[in-house]
């Protein structure tokens, strides 16, 4: 329905006055909003505590499974494939640049709370050694149409005065924001994409 | 009923997590080492699971596909058969009870596991309410409960002391459990001089808010005879859902609990000791009622849920609780009781047997 629909939609309801309409006529179905509002405030999980912290000295870390060898930014405390704990002594350091394995374009749709405008791209990142990915990030100095997998992209960190961790929470798996502004393209010739593509980690 | 003509199931493996008021860790990282501590307690390793069912509630989390990130702890890869249900994991435990009566796979595991804490209960239940008349009113669920309360009280079925009894019972007989939240001894005096949280409730007739998780292992009867020195056999396991709307029904009964029991076979034979969600107080005496469990049985040796009461988890608890008392503690014969829904809404018993 159109914004225009919805608000004639809107005008047709009866007024409130008391009087029921007829069954079965269309004055007879009755409209309400019902806004909810639910809050949220939880405890953030020492690992998370540890990559924020991290974050705000310009480092991204993760947890590197004694096993499988799989890297997990930020840190779980546990590898999901092979079901074991991990723990400070499997802390490694990230690299600050990696390749893109796959990106989505998102058109914005003016719903409410919206504050993009324009076509932006979110993108999944596979870091240079010793590996880990982030996903949902952001390109900055890319137009979007130019954004494809395969391309070398590098870290923006913000100045550490203004890395902010207050978005972080135990729910934001990847996420650097508050710290990393976003991937810029570093300019090196591409991967080929059917080397990245099937990178699930 | 098709309950007791089914094919022999019998629990294995159970362990819980302690129930925190606000526990640091995620909800997959809390439930990693007691769906582990489970596994190891039955005998089994983690590939011999056939089918894995989870309870939880995203609304509880406030995190969309909450529930898939709790697969972490249980290692989906390589790729395992599983279900959700967003309801408590005794309601997960049923589906997996049925998925083995399939006769193709001999072991399942059934988890619950919810936080309280990040939001705010009375306002995220009213959510589950009639959207018409009752959620815009934020009919929550101690105002239900209490409305519950006054109708017993009104109709001689409880007094005020009884209920402040219940309370101080289950507390001090959580002093046991290392997994309670509320714990210690009272003096019912003591608390009867306390206010009214929401009348006729004073705050020991509440149910803590509660974090925390629950797993157990079934197996087929081979399976858990091969494995398992003490299986703790399913007899029977029912449930039964009434009205939504509690204007709708009678709260001072409990139909559903009545014939949840009647098909688990509760009355078939003596029971020595039960496992209720008897999330306040005065439901305990619904349960007890509905249930026929008289005097000689002993309730809820666990402290229940007025003493931990970690949402999607609590009813699967039970489960936990009374299999441990035909474990470990000698007893014979037990029924286990989960509820969800607002005032006893919905009802699943189970009977468990040595």
């Amino acid at each position: 329905m159109s914004k225009d629909a919805a608000a004639d939609a809107h005008a047709e309801r009866p007024p409130a006055d008391g009087v029921s309409p007829s069954a079965g006529s269309e004055a007879s179905v009755v409209g309400m909003d019902y806004f909810m509002h639910l809050e949220y405030r939880e405890l953030i999980c020492p690992v998370v505590r540890r990559y924020s912290a991290a974050l705000l000295e310009g480092r991204l870390i993760g947890h590197k499974c004694p096993k499988c060898g799989l890297v997990y930014a930020p840190p779980r405390g546990y590898c999901p494939i092979d079901v074991i704990e991990t723990t400070d002594a499997d802390e490694v350091t990230l690299a600050n640049a990696g390749v893109v394995t796959n990106f989505t374009v998102v058109t914005p749709v003016q719903y409410y709370g919206q504050e993009e405008t324009e076509p932006f791209a979110k993108v999944s990142i596979q870091l240079d050694e010793p590996g880990g990915s982030l996903s949902l990030q952001d390109v900055i100095d890319c137009p979007v149409d130019e954004v494809r997998v395969g391309m070398r992209v590098e870290a923006v960190w913000a100045p550490k005065k203004e890395r902010d961790v207050s978005e972080i929470t135990n729910r934001s798996w990847g996420s650097a924001e508050g710290s990393i502004r976003g991937w810029k393209p570093t300019g090196e010739p591409d991967v080929p994409a059917d080397q990245v593509m099937q990178a699930g980690f | 009923m098709a309950s007791t003509a089914a094919p022999e199931i019998a629990i294995i493996g159970y362990a819980q997590s302690p129930s925190w008021r606000e526990a640091e860790l995620t909800e997959p990282q809390f439930l990693f080492p007691v769906i582990s501590e489970a596994i190891e307690r039955a005998g089994i390793e983690r590939r011999d699971i056939g089918f894995t069912c989870a309870g939880s509630c995203d609304y509880l989390s406030g995190q969309t596909f909450a529930f898939v990130m709790n697969l972490e702890a249980v290692g989906a890869w390589p790729p395992i058969m599983e279900s959700h249900v967003e309801m408590d994991g005794a309601w997960a435990l049923y589906e997996a009870w049925v998925r083995l009566q399939h006769g193709d796979i001999d072991i399942a595991l059934a988890f619950g596991s919810g936080k309280s804490s990040p939001g705010a209960p009375a306002e995220i239940y009213p959510l589950q309410m009639d959207p018409y008349t009752l959620t815009p009113l934020g009919a929550d669920p101690v105002s239900i409960a209490a409305l519950q309360a006054r109708a017993m009280l009104d109709q001689g079925k409880i007094t005020e002391r009884e209920m402040a009894e219940i309370a101080a019972r289950s507390r001090a007989s959580a002093t046991g459990n290392p997994f309670a939240q509320v714990t210690g001894d009272f003096d019912v005096d003591a608390l009867l001089a306390d206010d009214y949280h929401t009348a006729p409730l004073r705050r020991h007739d509440l149910p803590p808010i509660s974090d925390g998780g629950t797993a157990l292992i079934i197996a087929t009867a081979a399976k858990a005879k091969e494995v398992c020195e003490r299986p703790v056999w399913i007899r029977g396991l029912d449930h039964r859902i009434e009205l939504h709307q509690p204007g709708f029904r009678d709260l001072t009964e409990s139909q559903s609990t009545r014939l949840a029991g009647q098909n688990a076979g509760v009355g078939d034979a003596k029971v020595d000791v039960a496992e209720l969600t008897a999330s306040f107080s005065h439901q305990e005496r619904i349960l007890r009622t509905e249930l026929g469990l008289g005097d000689d049985v002993e309730i809820n040796p666990s402290g229940g849920a007025l003493a931990a009461n970690p949402m999607m988890a609590v009813g699967l608890s039970r489960f936990a609780e009374a299999a441990r008392q035909i474990a470990e503690g000698g007893k014979h014969r037990a029924v286990a009781h989960a509820t969800s829904g607002q005032a006893l809404q919905q009802n699943l018993v189970g009977v468990l047997e040595a």
